[in-house]
């Protein structure tokens, strides 16, 4: 699999991480090396397999009842913010 | 070797003497904190310790002592917990410097049931940056030094509550395993670590890293301490949906039973790709050990299991950048300056988190993406079937498998930084039991020539935690204390 | 017992596309409702619209640091609910999937929803095309989180930032996403109609699109007629009512095809809808292609439901909307018409039931609701609960018409009267003395006053102007206050004319 750094940019996009072009070369080298490793999964014949994305599956996890139930961190979350205004967390504009 | 063992050796003796009065919990307290006083700051053990406030909780027990209040095995004992578990009011940084200065509003699930059970609490222990490594070395804040060797790493993502119990600074401490990061360090350490079955411990509080295999797991220098804090914090929590009810609390006393008649299962086929020669002689000593005591040692096959790395590489890591897109700066931890949102999420990401973090968001973004999703993650996927199911197989067999728990010694700090590759290359033997949510025990079986920490593990059925401890515990009565303690506690240790 | 009637064959061949001619209109809707639970989906703080910023919020749908989401039980069941009433096809195994994407208000930078399995698919909704009946098909219904809510206030010098509360984020949502069988904003506005009204008789949400709990996106194309590929098709989002629903598709299909005839190209793209220019207009920001790299939530089981559960849930349905049609048409005997207007709310079908029962006339009590009720409804901004007059007491006065004891004028004196004095009709006609005149003498007396009062007119009656007759009716009518008889007050008028 061909990663380069158009490749490194495009999913650094996708993750918000701001990658600096002089990272590019030691990040191409080493998610090539790591992608050419698990490409030894294809060789696996996993034709029929189920995958597996939750070892409990087949558990019986009863569901919550519907039922509020106050909750006192508002202020001590708020005052982690970053930025806020108010009762707001704030950000710089999205567009 | 017979001597008289101090009280404060082990949490259960520390447990019984608090509970009955013979010393008091701040007494306790003292001897610990006076010890990490002098050599955490050799050690870097802790990002977050508070004498007061763990002499203040010390106090506290002994109040409710004197009141007459029925105590857990617990009361009194000093307990550190890794810095990627939640703790309300008290920093919580997993290592990173974007959750710098972050106070989590609220405890995590085991938090609660050991303040609960009068737990002493000797601080926040140094990891790997969001769990994610094998040496601590990858702690946006500095490393954390094996207690044997300050120039050898403890291992990791927990090496700092590894290495805390194994310097007794503390009794006892709890570490979060996804890949090995409780065993691994453990084995390292010289000191037991404990990987829960998955689901037998909730992981809420649990900063995630990849959320189908993390579990919270607890360092001890004794299977039976091990035993007793696993007690208090495993079964079912109605805040975690993948916690189960099937986790049940250990009976300590059928720890003693021996290993007469159990099968052991021993995986050659795994064991073919380069093991130290120094563990893979622990290993047969051990098997030797077992073997005169009644068990029955046969050979296994994981066939599937060599390919636990790169499904790990894939899907751990894919887990991971969807848990750590909520670090965007937006409602606390760092947040870089910025015009713009998109600018200020991509440097706040960029400076927040370090090399190894972004690599992994990386790979697994990547892994996640349209186009590469089959190939990569839905294939690790279906891999991860394959190797529980050679788990299931032969452990239909026997009673455990058993295996190294590392390929090698304690690396140098600074030996494999460079080559993630190589580091990754690490967890061979700890992330086949991870990617099938079995139970495994890291215990410590002996030492290397030059005095290195050797740890073997166990491997066991859903749930069979008191199963894999028998075994250990039946190594450690008939090993004696190969180890001892290491020579920085008592103001020794190279550096 | 199915729970939607036998569906007509679809797509119905009636076309009321405005694109007359040699376009067909293409449109697929995408709704989300939000659940009327108490709690959220994943957490159990309130769901209640309007409180304070951030003051309805946990750790959990803060997606602060090692929380878990645990799923609400009636979200499940409502969402079932909709399934079953839709006539879809409810997964025994469905499973949770996080959609990935950066944004203020999405707290996790992920939104847990469902992808390759949902819990419903198929089903229909049916709606009403020049009078006939036509199936809108489902794709799927699926749970899924909300988000929170940004605010984007106008800053000092240029300063521009935005604003997050997350009190709503977290609140359970069901996404139900239609085939693109919809041909134009009229069959649009239909669907969304009945959808709604189908999602309020459940009650699983109340439907109220300005609040928010209903919320539209369009997918949008046009085709030459004949053609069966589709063509490019854009996204409309910012619809804030289901007439702008309507508004914004006509207004679409229009710019497509006139982009087409001046040999164009429909580029895909997503508009916001602009209520006050009347126009839908691309993003300002450049749109990045999303991929939101699902995968299974591994924080979640995937949801197993029994299937004697779900025949449980099937079981204690309440009627639908169209069953209540039916049933009304069936046991009242009155014209579809009727019922579909009285059917709007489950609360109307229900007055209209007693008012039925209680006056024996099941006709007249239809078009009392149709025009005296609602017509008041409708001035007043009433909803039926809000209106007035007890059905039971509506029922009276309709029978006293019915029965004839008094004429419909005076019982539209006394509907008047009773808007705003709780009284039953049959003490009301006595204590304002309406009481109608209908016996011989009082008639007679009521007729020789009349012809007193108004010589000239009975002269010319005599005399043989039969048309100055209606004037002696009507001054004895309100004379009467319009007590008397209309029949009998005539038989006595030529009674008393003919004997002077």
């Amino acid at each position: 699999m061909p990663i380069d750094a158009k490749v490194v940019h495009q999913v650094a996009t996708l993750a918000r991480l701001h990658v600096d072009p002089s990272e590019e070369p030691r990040l191409v080298k080493e998610l090539t090396a790591i992608l050419s490793y698990v490409e030894q999964l294809q060789a696996l014949d996993v034709s029929g397999i189920e995958p597996t994305s939750q070892v409990g599956e087949g558990a019986k996890a009863p569901l919550r009842e519907d039922q509020v139930k106050p909750c006192d961190v508002r202020d001590e979350a708020l005052a982690q913010a970053p930025d806020r205004d108010g009762d707001y967390f704030r950000v710089p504009q999205v567009v | 070797m017979s001597r008289k063992p101090d009280v404060l050796e082990t949490a259960e003796s520390i447990g019984h003497a608090v509970r009955k009065r013979e010393r008091s919990a701040v007494e306790v307290a003292r001897v610990f904190v006076e010890r990490a006083e002098r050599s955490a700051p050799r050690l870097q053990t802790y990002l977050h310790r508070d004498a007061e406030r763990t002499l203040a909780m010390a106090a506290d027990v002994d109040r409710r002592v004197q009141a007459g209040e029925t105590l857990s095995p617990l009361a009194g004992v000093p307990i550190a917990l890794k810095d990627n578990l939640c703790t309300h009011g008290v920093p919580t940084t997993c290592g990173s410097r974007i959750l710098e200065g972050y106070l989590p509003p609220y405890d995590a699930h085991v938090v609660e049931r050991l303040r609960a059970a009068g737990a002493v609490f000797t601080g926040k222990t140094n990891c790997d940056e969001f769990a994610m490594g094998s040496s601590t070395e990858n702690s946006a804040y500095f490393p954390t030094r094996n207690p044997w060797d300050l120039e050898r790493v403890p291992g990791g993502s927990s090496g700092g509550s590894a290495a805390t119990v194994a310097a007794l600074e503390a009794s006892l401490s709890l570490g979060s395993d996804t890949g090995g990061s409780v065993r691994q360090p453990a084995a390292f350490c010289g000191v037991f670590g404990l990987k829960p079955t998955y689901g037998a411990v909730s992981r809420y509080g649990l900063v995630a890293f990849a959320s189908s295999l993390d579990q919270i797991g607890p360092f001890a220098r004794t299977a039976r301490d091990v035993a007793l804090l696993f007690n208090e914090i495993c079964g079912r929590d109605e805040r975690d949906m993948t916690s189960r009810a099937e986790a049940k609390p250990i009976d300590l006393e059928g720890l003693e039973r021996g290993v007469k008649g159990m099968k052991i299962g021993i995986p050659r086929d795994l064991l073919s790709d380069g093991v130290d020669p120094e563990i893979s002689a622990s290993l047969d000593r051990v098997t030797k050990t077992l073997r005169e005591e009644g068990a029955v040692v046969i050979d296994v096959t994981l066939p599937h299991a060599r390919y636990s790395i790169a499904t790990y590489y894939l899907i751990a890591p894919a887990e991971a950048s969807s848990n750590l897109a909520r670090y965007d700066g937006v409602r606390y931890g760092f947040r870089a300056k910025s015009e713009d949102l998109q600018t200020m999420y991509a440097s706040t990401r960029g400076k927040g988190f370090g090399r190894e973090v972004r690599r992994r968001i990386l790979l697994g973004t990547y892994a996640l993406s349209a186009g590469y999703y089959d190939a990569y993650y839905l294939r690790a996927m279906k891999v991860r079937t394959l190797v529980r199911r050679d788990f299931d197989q032969a452990l239909q067999l026997t009673d455990a498998i058993l295996l190294p728990t590392t390929p090698t010694p304690p690396f140098k700090l600074g030996e494999k930084v460079d080559d993630p590759l190589a580091m990754y290359l690490n967890d061979i033997f700890s992330i086949p039991a991870s990617l099938a949510g079995a139970p495994a025990l890291s215990f410590p079986s002996g030492k290397t020539r030059s005095g290195l920490p050797i740890g073997l593990q166990l491997v066991g059925k859903p749930f069979e935690e008191g199963t894999l401890l028998r075994v250990a515990r039946t190594w450690e009565k008939k090993s004696g204390d190969p180890l001892g303690v290491p020579p920085i506690v008592n103001g020794g240790g190279r550096a | 017992m199915s729970a939607t009637r036998p569906a007509p064959e679809s797509p119905s061949k009636t076309e009321t596309a405005p694109t007359a001619g040699r376009y067909e209109t293409v449109v697929g809707l995408e709704v989300h409702a939000q659940l009327k639970t108490a709690s959220k989906i994943f957490c159990s703080c309130s769901t209640k619209f309007g409180a304070r910023p951030n003051t309805q919020v946990c750790p959990v749908c803060l997606g602060l640091p090692g929380v878990l989401p645990v799923l609400n039980e009636r979200a499940v069941r409502f969402a079932v609910m909709t399934g079953i009433a839709v006539g879809g096809t409810i997964a025994t195994r469905s499973v949770f999937a996080r959609k990935n994407y950066f944004y203020p208000d999405l707290p996790k930078g992920y939104q847990i929803s469902q992808y390759d399995r949902p819990l419903s698919s198929g089903g229909q909704v049916e709606i009403q095309v020049g009078g006939a009946w036509k199936r809108i098909g489902l794709v799927r219904i699926h749970l899924e989180e909300d988000a929170g809510k940004s605010l984007h206030p106008e800053g000092r010098q240029g300063v521009n930032t935005t604003l997050v509360d997350l009190n709503r984020s977290g609140v359970p949502l069901i996404e139900i996403v239609s085939e693109p069988e919809i041909r134009s904003g009229n069959e649009a506005y239909d669907y969304l109609i009945r959808l709604k009204q189908i999602l309020v008789y459940l009650d699983v949400c109340d439907g109220n699109m300005e609040e928010g709990s209903l919320r539209c996106d369009a997918n949008v194309s046009v085709r030459p007629r004949g053609q069966t590929a589709f063509g490019t098709k854009t996204e409309i989002k910012n619809m804030n009512s289901f007439r702008n629903v309507e508004r914004a598709i006509a207004f679409e299909t229009e710019r497509q095809i006139a982009l087409l005839e001046s040999g164009g190209r429909v580029v895909q793209e997503t508009l916001l809808w602009n209520a006050d220019k009347g126009k839908a207009e691309p993003m300002r920001s450049k749109e990045e292609a999303h991929d939101y790299r699902y995968f299974p939530e591994p924080d979640l089981l995937p949801l197993d439901l029994e299937p004697r559960w779900i025949e449980s849930v099937r079981k204690d349905l309440p009627e639908l909307p169209y069953q209540v049609r039916e049933r009304l048409t069936r046991d009242f005997g009155i014209p579809e018409y009727d019922a579909e207007v009285l059917t709007e709310t489950r609360a109307l079908a229900s007055y209209y039931e007693e008012v039925a029962r209680r006056s024996g006339s099941a006709k007249l009590a239809s078009n009392w609701i149709m025009t005296e009720v609602n017509g008041i409804r409708n001035k007043q901004g009433q909803s039926i609960e809000e209106f007035p007059i007890r059905p039971d007491r509506l029922g009276m006065l309709v029978k006293m018409i019915a029965e004839e004891k008094i004429s419909g004028k005076i019982g539209k004196q006394l509907f008047e009267m009773m808007l705003t004095r709780p009284e039953d009709p049959e003490a009301l006609v006595k204590s304002q003395g309406l009481l109608p005149i209908d016996d011989e003498a009082s008639l007679r007396a009521l007729a020789r006053e009349v012809i007193a009062a108004n010589p000239g007119p009975a002269a010319e009656v005599r005399a043989g102007k039969e048309r100055t007759f209606a004037f002696l009716v009507g001054q004895a009518m309100k004379q009467s206050r319009g007590r008397a008889h209309p029949e009998k007050i005539q038989a006595a008028l030529k009674k008393e004319l003919e004997a002077t």
